[in-house]
Formats: C-alpha cells, sequence, structure tokens
C-alpha cells in the first residue's frame, strides 16, 4: 500500500516577506518587490517540498489572501465582505457576499495559481480549492439561491474549473471542507454535496480528487464522506480518532492529517506511525495519504518548516515496521 | 460613588495623534502635525503653556524630547479627550501601549515569541509558545496607572488584558506537553485549562494586587478571545475566578465581536465581575436587533451590570444622540433594572479617526443625558 504525503493546505509566510507584505501595506516598497519575493519563497517551499519527499508540489499557496478570495475577486456574481472569523482560530478571512447565483470566469484561476509546482510539469502539483459545501455554507448568500441549489451550483462552477486545469495538466485537485465535520449536512444538504461532487467527479476526468475535512471530528460526517465519488477522504486526526471511523471506503485512499497546525508541539513519527497501522488494519484503504491536520499557516514559518519533518520520518517508520 | 443613571465609560484605545507618533521617533512635526497638535490642544488643553516636551515639539526640536515625555503628552491628550468628550469613568486611550498582547507577555517568563502569524490579508500578529512555567517578571501597567491617577479629574478605569486570551493567542507547548500520548481534544482541553489558571495566578493576580495597592480600583479585563472556542466558556471563567477572587476593585469583563449566546450559562460563573461590557451596536439595525441577546442575561438571572456597547467603531457614521438614547431605553427595557446600564462605546475607538471618535463620544454622552432625563420624565 503507498503512502503519500504532501501539503493540504497555505504555508506560512516567513518573516522578510512579512516585512514585505506589511511594507507594501505602508507604501515603503513596490508590487514588484514583493512580488519578486514571493517568487523566491515559493521556489524555497518548494524546495522543502521536494527535499522531504512531499508531493504532490504545492508552493505553499503564499500569495492568496484566502481559500476563497481568487474566487470572490473575479467570479461575476461576488463582491468582497467583512473579515470573519476562521473557525475556531484567531485568523480571518473576508467573507465572500454572493448577489446573484454566481458564475465563473475563464482563465482566472490558472493565472492565480502557484507558479513554482507546475514547472515544468503540472502534473506533480496539487490544486487546493474550496470544497462546495464550505463554500456555500461560508459566504453571505444574498443571491436568493438556497443552501443546497448554490452548494450544487458551486461543484458545477469548480467541476469546470477542474476541467480547465486538467487542460493545463494538473491531475490532482483538493477541496478544503472543514463545514462538511464542523457541520455535517444532513437530508438534502448531504444529497446536494453529494450531487456537487459527482459534477466535480465527471470533469475531473480520471484525475486525483481529494476532499480534505480538517477543525472538526469526521466521524458523524463519514457514512456521507465515505459515499462521495472522490479519490481521498482526509481527516483530521486532533479531532479524529481514525480507528472509530467506520468502514465503507471500499478500498478507496484515506488522508491523514496528523499535524496539528494549533500547536508547535511536534508530533512523534513513531505515534503517526502506530495509527496509520490501525487505520491500514481496519479501514484497509487503498493508499494513505499523510499531511497537515489543517492549514499550516496558523503556525510561523520555523515551527510549520519542523513540522514538516515527521511525515517522511513517520512513512520510514511504517515502513520499517518500527515501533517506539 | 452615587451616580445618576446611564454614566458613561470609555471601553479601549484611540488612534495614536500623528504628532505623537512622530514626536516618538524623534522626527520634527510636519505641518498637519503640528495642526492637529494645535487644534486639539486649543480644544482639551492637554498641554500647558509652559511644557517645555510640548514646546520643543512645535518648535522643530523632538530629537530634544525623550520618547517617555511624548507618550506623558500623549497620555494626557487621550485622558482629556475623554474628559472633555464628557465620560465619567476614562483612561488615557492606551497610549503608551502598541498591543494587548506581546507587551503582558514580554513581561512574563516561559514564553518564547516564534514568529508571525497572518490574521489576514497582510495583517500579522507575533506570537509566543509557553515554554516553561509560567512566571511574572514583573507587574506591569503600573507606572502608566500612576501617571492616570494623578493626572485625571474623572475616575479611571483600567484595562488589562485576560488570562484566557494570552493563552489562546499563544501555543501551549510547556502544559500540553507534559500531556502524554496523541494529543487529541481532551488532552488539549485539559491542557488549556492549565495553562489558562497559571496565567491568571502567577501574571495576571500579582498584577492586578499591585494596581490595587496603588490605588486602582475598576479594572477591564479585556477577554477578546473569548468565543473563540464556544465549549471553552468555562475556561474564561475560570482564568476570570483565579485571577480576581478575594480582591478588592470593581472588575469588568469587555468581549467583542464574539458568538455571546455559545458564552452562555458557563461564562456566568465568573463570580467577581461585576459588570459585562460588550458590543451591542455593531449588530444593530438593518432589521437586526443587536441588544436582543441582553434577554439571556434575564433568562439566566443575572443582574450584573451592563457596559452597553452604544457606538459602532467600524462606521464613520456618527450615532445621533436620539439613537444612543433608543438603544440605552431598549436595553433597559430588556433588563427590567436602568440603574445596571453603563453606556460605552462597542469596543476602543482607535479604528476612526480623532475627529469621527470624538463626535461620537459627544453625541454617546448627550445620547445618555436624553435617556436620564426620558426616565426622570417618562413620555
Amino acid at each position: 500500500m503507498k503512502i503519500h504525503a504532501s501539503l493540504t493546505g497555505p504555508f506560512p509566510r516567513p518573516e522578510p516577506l512579512v516585512a514585505a507584505t506589511r511594507d507594501l501595506d505602508r507604501g515603503r516598497t513596490t508590487q514588484e518587490s514583493v512580488d519578486e519575493l514571493f517568487a523566491r519563497t515559493e521556489n524555497e517551499v518548494v524546495a522543502i517540498e521536494r527535499r522531504l519527499g512531499l508531493e504532490p508540489l504545492t508552493g505553499g499557496y503564499l500569495r492568496w489572501a484566502d481559500v476563497f478570495r481568487p474566487f470572490a475577486e473575479t467570479w461575476p456574481g461576488f463582491t468582497v465582505g467583512p473579515v470573519t472569523r476562521w473557525f475556531e482560530t484567531n485568523t480571518f478571512y473576508r467573507q465572500p457576499i454572493l448577489h446573484a447565483p454566481p458564475e465563473r470566469t475563464p482563465g482566472a484561476l490558472a493565472s492565480q495559481l502557484p507558479v513554482v509546482p507546475r514547472t515544468p510539469d503540472a502534473g506533480k502539483a496539487k490544486v487546493i480549492l474550496p470544497g462546495p459545501y464550505t463554500f456555500a455554507g461560508l459566504l453571505d448568500n444574498r443571491s436568493g439561491e438556497t443552501l443546497e441549489a448554490l452548494t450544487h451550483r458551486l461543484g458545477r462552477l469548480l467541476g469546470e474549473e477542474v476541467k480547465e486545469l486538467r487542460t493545463l495538466g494538473y491531475a490532482v485537485f483538493q477541496f478544503q471542507e472543514p463545514l462538511l465535520v464542523v457541520k455535517p449536512p444532513k437530508g438534502p444538504r448531504a444529497e446536494a454535496v453529494s450531487a456537487a461532487y459527482r459534477a466535480i467527479a465527471e470533469a475531473a476526468n480520471g484525475a486525483t480528487t481529494i476532499v480534505w475535512t480538517y477543525f472538526g471530528d469526521a466521524a458523524p460526517a463519514f457514512p456521507l464522506l465515505a459515499k462521495l465519488p472522490v479519490g481521498v477522504i482526509g481527516v483530521d486526526l486532533a479531532e479524529t480518532d481514525a480507528t472509530s471511523l467506520s468502514d465503507g471506503i471500499d478500498r478507496r485512499a484515506i488522508g491523514l492529517g496528523c499535524l496539528d497546525p494549533r500547536t508547535t508541539l511536534v508530533e512523534e513519527a513513531y505515534d503517526v506511525a502506530a495509527i496509520v497501522r490501525k487505520v491500514q488494519e481496519k479501514l484497509h484503504p487503498s493508499a494513505i495519504w499523510l499531511g497537515p491536520g489543517g492549514p499550516l499557516d496558523l503556525l510561523p514559518w520555523e515551527p510549520a518548516v519542523r513540522k514538516l519533518h515527521v511525515l517522511p520520518a513517520a512513512i520510514q517508520a511504517v515502513n520499517a515496521g518500527a515501533d517506539r | 460613588m452615587s451616580r445618576g443613571l446611564f454614566p458613561t465609560q470609555e471601553i479601549g484605545s484611540l488612534a495614536r495623534p500623528r504628532w505623537q507618533l512622530l514626536g516618538q521617533r524623534g522626527e520634527p512635526l510636519d505641518a498637519k502635525a503640528r495642526d492637529e497638535f494645535e487644534k486639539w490642544n486649543a480644544r482639551l488643553g492637554f498641554a500647558t503653556p509652559t511644557d517645555t516636551s510640548a514646546a520643543a515639539l512645535l518648535g522643530s526640536r523632538s530629537r530634544q524630547v525623550d520618547a517617555g515625555s511624548v507618550k506623558d503628552l500623549g497620555a494626557l491628550f487621550g485622558l482629556r479627550f475623554f474628559e472633555t468628550a464628557g465620560l465619567d469613568r476614562v483612561y488615557d486611550g492606551e497610549a503608551r501601549r502598541i498591543e494587548m498582547y506581546e507587551h503582558p507577555i514580554r513581561q512574563m517568563k516561559g514564553f518564547q515569541f516564534l514568529g508571525h502569524v497572518r490574521s489576514f490579508d497582510n495583517k500579522y500578529y507575533l506570537k509566543a509558545a509557553a515554554t516553561g512555567e509560567v512566571k511574572l517578571e514583573q507587574p506591569y501597567h503600573l507606572d502608566e496607572f500612576d501617571f492616570v491617577k494623578a493626572h485625571a479629574v474623572k475616575e479611571p478605569k483600567l484595562p488589562i488584558t485576560g488570562p484566557y486570551t494570552l493563552a489562546d493567542w499563544s501555543y501551549n507547548e510547556y502544559y500540553l506537553g507534559r500531556e502524554k500520548g496523541w494529543k487529541n481534544r481532551a488532552v488539549r482541553r485539559r491542557a488549556q485549562r492549565e495553562f489558562v489558571v497559571e496565567i491568571a495566578r502567577r501574571a495576571i493576580r500579582p498584577t492586578l494586587q499591585a494596581l490595587i495597592e496603588r490605588g486602582c480600583r475598576v479594572i477591564q479585563i479585556d477577554e477578546p478571545a473569548a468565543g473563540t472556542h464556544p465549549d471553552e466558556a468555562d475556561l474564561v471563567a475560570e482564568g476570570f475566578n483565579a485571577a480576581t477572587d478575594g480582591l478588592d476593585a470593581e472588575f469588568s469583563m469587555h468581549i467583542c465581536f464574539s458568538d455571546y449566546r455559545s458564552l452562555f450559562p458557563a461564562l456566568l460563573e465568573a463570580k467577581r465581575c461585576r459588570q459585562w461590557a460588550w458590543e451591542f451596536a455593531n449588530r444593530d439595525g438593518d432589521g437586526r436587533d443587536g441588544y436582543e441577546v441582553l434577554k439571556m442575561f434575564q433568562e439566566y438571572g443575572d443582574t450584573r451590570e451592563i457596559g452597553l456597547g452604544v457606538l459602532d467603531v467600524h462606521r464613520d457614521e456618527v450615532e445621533r444622540p436620539e439613537l444612543v438614547r433608543d438603544r440605552i431605553e431598549r436595553a433597559a427595557k430588556i433588563l427590567g433594572d436602568p440603574a445596571r446600564i453603563w453606556v460605552n462605546p462597542d469596543c476602543g475607538l482607535r479604528t476612526r479617526t480623532l475627529s469621527i471618535a470624538y463626535q461620537k463620544l459627544e453625541n454617546m454622552v448627550a445620547g445618555a443625558r436624553l435617556a436620564r432625563t426620558g426616565f426622570d420624565n417618562p413620555r
């Protein structure tokens, strides 16, 4: 059974980039010079990913203000709204305000993806997108559409994005879905989530699709998660006892969010390996994807880099059958 | 102290005047800063004609004024700003503080600053980890309070960041690290409880004791993080109790921009809290009743004072006195006892220009007066 490891969300900005972007806001530097630093830092993140054997590559999504912003700024129907708390963290996103049923702008997303991981081979890069349920549930919906209709519509639009990015060579797509486990959908809402992911699956045309959940226990939502037509289902081990998950993933892959971005304490590779082995024995997944349980940009740069080293060490411990 | 109905109070920081920023850096005041200084001094009288620091600043001799003297002037400015606007309880606009996390943490042992975390967009905050047992290096805010006490005409009220917020905004390496095995939610919560209580007992409490010994009678404990984790409201209360139990002062708890409903009833266990100073105006209007949440106090039989936020600190639009009056009256009706209400802005007005902040405060005072008159002479 193959064990993958990769980043699952935005990586923190290092101190020089923090200083440069602050200076930019204060008019003390130029956009050009900050762009150059973004590119250099993206290279640095990719170099770390390569050195630690993390693949697919992400580049850290350093430029994105939040997971919704590229859409809120470019898709017709949206405006960018107030600063809003990002779940139970001291970080915030600008809530997209949807004034009319959304449409997509062809080409807009591709131009905002990190450059380095797709050079020269986009097939080695992972595209990280908001999941349709989390997107629909966290925006300020003034469009007149129900949450169910909106979830389904966003699934179709994200599917179109996937289709377009497939033509550019991208082959792995991850959808951020914390809301699926923080506020699990039921009844018609759950059906809308399934319909949204069916639309994405059709568009994916054989690409690897991942639903990554975090900030909540995945167990209550697992019956729904297990039915979604995606290749990998990711759970946050800081919230979820993976051994308590019911079976039913039909030999698909499971993602184990084994790095907790809410603490600077570094996880023990042996502890992670022990969980991996238990999951293997209980769920018999086709593959395991290891990664951070939530966005690592809840940490400063240095502690985040330290944590990443656990991923290859855990894989090594599993392969060696090593116990504490 | 006996008061009429609806006394008014400040709640947090003010925007730093341009002259103070330049002066602290030893830079000469430009025309805009000089103009700002003179205009506000004419209105507030915070600098006397014999004040040598003010004279040096205005005479383009900023380098001759040390940063401490500029901060003194800034504190006097803040004090007179609130007093002249007519408030009953005042402070210095937090003129000497840069922010509310880093300064207190730097007064403690056991913490290590690790770097910046993005708050949103290009805004960041410096975050520390507790890597050892929390210990207080030295009580803080003391000189600041001494200065305010010496110069305040009205009653001073000191704001201080609460233990829960300091813990929530830090990484808990030391107390969580002592827990064995995988750090699941139950383990994290147990370690967080210990962390909050240790900050309260070892750092906040001795600071409060020192402040009280110097004559500080009214203390606002700021807990902006209180609503971050709805299932930790009991830890907010426990931290508050550990910091204040048995201390002789009037304590209030300021919370803003939170889902207050999630805090009930656990937060009500904060025994020494005499006043809940919360934000309401921000959520009032556009068909919403921002004060409806006050019903929760009635529901749980909590009869403590309310610091009623009546000014939205995120909008430039200046609330009319009549709107302030209406908000007070609505709150009084819900609470069933007008004597429980103190009137204040939702939060610190540093988000607004000084000019708008002043107009808002003047109208707040006028609105409280209208409400008082209304209760004396019911319509």
